[in-house]
């Protein structure tokens, strides 16, 4: 007879790692917004511009599409959400700080959430470099508009995260609702705003997006992403959800773009019930109705 | 770090749309650039590249068309070539001047140049020049490095020296550039100032990337995307009263249904008024008197700080 003992410790490990990743997460039974509201919308804006693609030494004139996003895009998005009421959360490295101090500033003045996207879009494997990058961080986005973020879009430690103030992630997508998230050790909790690659302009609208080729074929026309991104709006809309448009300043700052978000944001506000806060908000609401049953 | 070097190419932010004037009261200014290239990939044209049939087409008949279009339709062109090019197809490029559209300067190959040394980078340009004002009887103005379908990136490759190495040859303007949707002044030295004006390109509205592309295999068919793009920028810009730009390839642009495509476009910006066509040139010297660099580049001094474990 074969021995199959080996064979059902593997399975026994599978049964575990599966078992230890879900029990990281703790997600929010009987969700509800405040009363009146139907949908929450998070309109978030990745400002890295060109300092991802420095960080991977590609070459000047990509380095130079990323800059559009500082000289142009930014500027167009702050004006979008300006004109619609939306309270929009700009997620930035805090390098941004010393080369599009102005944009920043001008985000803020227009009431956006300037929350951290990363001191210089990396997280360093070493730990106490970590913690560094997040103090360099959090100091030059809190030197430069005057309030200390409290969110960050990143994987960061939670631990150090929390040290230095932040209550919310936005990344990943285990659930379409905000859920709770610990660390490996069942540590450590934030609330976590989920966003999904499928609703990320990058992924329709940019050619060679981090290691993926040209011949991907990540460019297609703004109204075919009305038609998807709609449609996840609305099927959010039914159920009472929740939808986190992700959106790159380089990206989304095509004049293109832009109308096709204005034609986007009028239509979902023909509906009632769409709450565009921002991510500090929908966080904070979730923290104070629904509060971790784990501590 | 001096200044941002390595970070941006010229100052924070962009002309907002109310800044911008154009010619006459005109509301939009539009380029065409009409692209001879047949290099598929860095090494700039090859042997292979000329010798199979879309090449020919794009020589000959698809050349023939959409210069019909172009001409039909009123539409003024810069016409970007290779040396290698001029070479090959004297007469096509000197009825193109003839037709009114501009013939600029795209490498002696259209080869990618980013690890040549200066020395040798210069060479090929002065050669360049030369060889197309042998043809044309005129120094090209304009200088152009656009992607190839097989490149890496669709943004066109440069050196570290190719901006300070066109504004030594006395060129009037760069070509392509991707940070801004307006011309834009690229910096190649802070302290001095020192800077070429460079005009805007987007690989979103360029043929190439939605016409059987990708080039290994036999490519994706997406001309009705190209279209809504070349349809939704055009509005927009109009819009705002900013810049269009649309590159086009007569290899692929000028086969058969696509050709009406490039019709239906000019077709339906037809009837709107105010809309400014010039060529690449037209578009520079344009721009260099009513927002010269002197008054218009507003550079900020860095506040950048390197520190260990940072980039820098």
């Amino acid at each position: 007879m074969t021995d199959t003992e080996h064979l059902t410790r593997e399975l026994d490990e599978l049964e575990s790692a599966a078992k230890r990743y879900d029990a990281q997460h703790e997600f929010i039974d009987d969700f509800a917004w405040p009363e009146g509201t139907q949908i929450a919308v998070n309109f978030t804006a990745d400002f890295d511009t060109m300092l991802f693609r420095r960080f991977l030494e590609e070459t000047p004139m990509q380095l130079a599409q990323g800059e559009f996003g500082g000289r142009v895009g930014i500027w167009r998005l702050i004006e979008l959400f300006s004109s619609h009421d939306v309270t929009a959360t700009v997620f930035t490295p805090g390098r941004i700080c010393e080369l599009y101090p102005q944009s920043l500033v001008a985000a803020a003045r227009a009431g956006l959430e300037i929350a951290d996207h990363m001191w210089e879009h990396h997280v360093p494997k070493d730990m106490q470099l970590e913690h560094d990058h997040i103090r360099k961080s959090t100091a030059a986005l809190e030197k430069t508009v005057g309030k200390r973020p409290v969110g960050t879009r990143s994987r960061h430690t939670n631990s150090l995260l929390i040290e230095e103030g932040y209550v919310y992630n936005s990344h990943g997508s285990a659930s379409h609702l905000p859920y709770y998230e610990r660390d490996a050790d069942g540590e450590n909790c934030l609330i976590n705003l989920p966003f999904h690659y499928a609703i990320d302009d990058a992924m329709f609208f940019s050619f060679a997006w981090l290691s993926s080729e040209n011949a991907a074929q990540r460019i297609t026309d703004p109204n075919r992403v009305f038609d998807l991104w709609w449609a996840a709006f609305e099927q959010q809309y039914r159920q009472g959800g929740y939808l986190n448009i992700c959106l790159h300043p380089f990206v989304s700052g095509r004049a293109m773009r832009i109308e096709m978000l204005d034609r986007l944001i009028a239509r979902m506000k023909t509906l009632p019930g769409v709450w565009f806060p921002s991510c500090e908000d929908v966080a904070r609401y979730c923290l104070e109705a629904f509060p971790t049953k784990g501590g | 770090m001096p200044w941002k070097d390595g970070y941006t190419i010229s100052d924070e932010k962009s002309l907002f749309d109310n800044e911008i004037r154009w010619p006459d009261g005109k509301r939009v200014c539009m380029t065409v650039m009409l692209d001879l290239s047949l290099a598929s990939g860095p090494q700039g044209l090859t042997a292979a590249d000329l010798r199979h049939s879309p090449a020919t087409f794009g020589m000959n008949e698809g050349l023939d068309q959409v210069r019909d279009v172009l001409n039909r339709y009123g539409i003024k062109a810069t016409v970007t070539v290779p040396a290698a090019m001029a070479r090959i197809m004297p007469d096509a490029i000197l009825a193109l001047r003839d037709d009114g559209h501009e013939i600029a300067a795209q490498g002696l190959k259209h080869e990618d140049v980013s690890t040549l040394d200066r020395d040798e980078e210069a060479a090929r340009l002065a050669m360049t020049t030369e060889i197309l004002e042998n043809l044309t009887g005129q120094r090209p103005e304009g200088w152009f490095s656009l992607p190839r379908p097989n490149d890496p990136f669709a943004v066109g490759t440069v050196s570290p020296n190719t901006h300070d190495l066109l504004i030594e040859a006395g060129y009037g303007y760069m070509g392509n550039g991707l940070s801004d949707d307006i011309p834009h002044y690229w910096v190649t030295d802070f302290d001095a100032k020192r800077a070429i004006l460079t005009l805007p390109y987007f690989y979103h509205f360029d043929d190439q990337f939605f016409l059987m592309f990708p080039k290994k295999g036999t490519g994706l068919e997406h001309a009705d995307t190209l279209l809504a793009n070349w349809n939704a920028e055009f509005d927009a810009q109009y819009r705002r009263g900013r810049y269009f730009n649309m590159t086009l390839h007569p290899y692929a642009v000028g086969w058969c249904n696509r050709l009406k495509l490039l019709e239906d476009f000019y077709v339906r910006i037809g009837d709107r008024p105010g809309i400014w066509n010039p060529t690449a040139g037209e578009a520079a010297r344009y721009w260099q008197k009513t927002y010269p660099q002197k008054t218009a580049l507003k550079l900020e001094p860095s506040v950048w700080t390197d520190y260990p474990g940072s980039l820098s």
